[in-house]
């Protein structure tokens, strides 16, 4: 029988090996890409100071085939357990890319599955670190298995505990689905990769030259596919903002997100923030800084449809999601891209109790053959569905233009919102002055001495008859007309007396 | 970082504001049942009509070799074939006119 500091020092040798991954060479060569590695990532860069429990390192694979009886596979090529961020609990794994590439098997599978039902159980976050060759092949049909087991129960905890992905390597072929299916992606210049088929494929297939970092890098991720909501310079700006992220998210769906202590804007709105003009741009963001908690603004989806802003910040300490139009970018249009970004994020903001802030100022649809043949109709109808299906509080300020179906479109009255307040200088009619004055005087127009002086003139007498905010106040449409400087105080007092009586998990949140 | 700013109209509005490359895109049409091209780049391995034939819509025309599969490339609509440029054996790209088709009225 061994003593029990023999089996002491003999767990410790173990041990020591396993720590080490695929070796010496193999962790090299990761850092040689710019790479930290997974055990990195995990205990210094995202979790609290030696807050990691790692579970399941010593589990091996048992396939036999083409020579892996005789391989070790250190912790099956992913490292998982539990740790704490901000001192609150999560649950993580992350694929070792030293061990195998990464690449996911059998063992590796049932791995992450145990943390995920573990996250499930304790009801707290996810976060996944994938850096993966992909499927083992070794492994055949059983590797396929693990990715449809770890789909299942993406889809099963979406909208449970909120499921967050850093796509820190390749992410290929079917991997790239459990992340695409988790709340929030974040991606890192030069070290992300993620596709369904890779540049030598299309190229053997299409004849089409495409470098990898055109086809799924970093940037054309977060700007065009919009597969990631978060583009990163580094490893570590990219946990940075994940940690800052979850400030904003309660645990899950039972319970509301954490409140700080308020702190008012550092440059509060002025009367005037906008300018005279209905035609001139504007950034929203200002206006939102001039708003939130310390003009503290997490956006979402930065590069992605940037006529939509989206975003997390605080009021009065409590979490918001905002959603803004964006006049400096296609004068704030709604549009395909902008629909389905929007309305992924107040489902979102839905799951997990946190009120919803929206900010209208949009002249209308993106024109053209173009959106009506990417199904601008359909992709429209989501913004309907996912503010009409929200329970959270909903707050709106228009604040200039909210025109036709957009006005309907951004958390009307008509949509269920708990608050509408407009600034004076809000328009809200079925189209600009310019547009109806055209249509309402066709013939008039047309048979006048002068055209277009007549013109001008119906265009005034609308604009003096819709072109403001009491119409709709008349009505009751508009719940409260406010000066922007007063846009802080109003929402707060909103917030406070807004009730919200359904918890628990109202809907997935399923990728739009 | 300041970007250009370009002008859109919206209903008759004027609005200046930035406008992504992506959306300057003109609109290039429905693509022309006339012109029988192959979407994918192959080998042409048979060519079931020639020059003169009336065909009706649907009707395969040929047999591209792509994906490792054979794949029928048909009619869209009913027609006389016209000009035939490609033979069995050849190599297609992408979106390469392998047929025309006269279509009546």
């Amino acid at each position: 029988m061994m003593s029990i500091m023999k089996s002491v020092n003999d767990f410790l040798t173990r041990l020591s090996g396993k720590l080490k991954g695929g070796g010496d060479k193999a962790i090299e060569k990761q850092k040689k890409k710019g790479k930290n590695t997974a055990r990195e990532r995990l205990e210094d860069l995202l979790l609290d100071e030696g807050s990691f429990l790692e579970i399941d390192l010593f589990v091996e694979h048992s396939v036999k085939d083409f020579g892996m009886d005789r391989k070790e596979l250190v912790g099956d090529g992913v490292i998982t357990g539990y740790g704490k961020v901000h001192n609150r609990p999560v649950a993580v794994f992350a694929q070792d890319f030293t061990v195998a590439g990464g690449s996911l098997g059998r063992a590796h599978s049932k791995k992450i599955v145990k943390v995920m039902d573990g996250a499930a159980e304790a009801g707290i976050p996810l976060i996944g670190v994938n850096d993966s060759g992909g499927a083992r092949i070794q492994e055949g049909v059983e590797s396929l298995c693990g990715y449809g087991e770890i789909f299942y129960r993406n889809t099963k905890l979406s909208g449970v505990v909120p499921q967050i992905s850093v796509i820190l390597g390749p992410c290929a072929g079917g991997a790239v689905y459990s992340p695409a299916l988790t709340d929030f992606v974040f991606v890192v210049e030069r070290i992300s990769n993620m596709f369904i088929t890779g540049p030598q494929v299309i190229k053997t297939v299409l004849g089409e030259d495409i470098t990898q970092e055109e086809l799924g890098g970093a940037m054309t991720h977060a700007s065009i596919t919009g597969n990631a909501h978060f583009y990163a310079k580094s490893e570590t700006e990219a946990f940075n903002t994940l940690k800052k992220l979850l400030s904003f998210l309660p645990a899950n769906s039972n319970e509301d997100p954490p409140v700080r202590n308020p702190i008012p804007p550092a440059k509060p709105l002025s009367d005037d923030v906008i300018p005279d003009n209905r035609r001139q741009a504007y950034c929203v963001k200002e206006i939102i800084r001039g708003i939130v908690d310390a003009s503290d603004f997490l956006e979402v989806h930065k590069h992605y449809a940037a006529n939509m802003v989206v975003g997390f910040a605080r009021l009065a300490g409590r979490s918001i999601g905002i959603i803004a139009n964006q006049p400096r970018v296609l004068a704030g249009v709604l549009d395909v891209n902008a629909s389905d970004k929007a309305a992924r994020f107040i489902r979102f903001c839905d799951c997990f109790n946190i009120p919803l802030l929206t900010l209208v100022d949009t002249p209308g649809y993106l024109p053209g053959a173009d959106q009506e043949h990417a199904g601008v109709i359909r992709h429209g109808a989501k913004i309907l569905y996912a503010y009409s299906e929200a329970s959270v509080p909903k707050m709106t300020v228009i604040m200039r233009k909210a025109y036709g179906g957009a006005y309907i479109a951004m958390c009307s009255r008509h949509l269920g919102a708990t608050l509408v307040a407009s600034w004076p200088c809000g328009e809200i009619a079925v189209m600009g002055p310019e547009g109806a004055a055209n249509i309402i005087f066709r013939k008039e127009i047309a048979a006048a001495e002068d055209p277009e002086a007549y013109r001008q003139e119906k265009i005034r007498e609308y604009e003096e008859k819709f072109a403001n905010p009491y119409a709709a106040a008349r009505k009751g449409y508009v719940d409260t007309i406010i000066n922007a400087s007063k846009t802080r105080d109003t929402l707060i007092k909103a917030l406070s007396t807004a009730g919200h009586s359904r918890k628990g998990r109202p809907h997935g949140n399923i990728p739009l | 970082m300041e970007k250009k700013l370009d002008k859109l109209i919206i209903d008759d509005t004027e609005y200046v504001t930035e406008v992504p490359e992506h959306c300057r895109k003109p609109y290039e049409g429905l693509p022309d049942p006339s012109e029988i091209k192959a979407f994918i780049p192959g080998t042409i391995i048979e060519i079931k009509v020639s020059e003169g034939d009336r065909v009706e819509a649907g009707a395969v025309l040929l047999l591209l070799d792509a994906m490792k599969m054979h794949n029928e490339i048909c009619s869209g609509k009913g027609g006389l074939i016209g000009k035939i440029h490609v033979s069995p054996g050849d190599s297609v790209q992408k979106d390469q006119l392998l047929v025309n088709l006269i279509i009546p009225g």
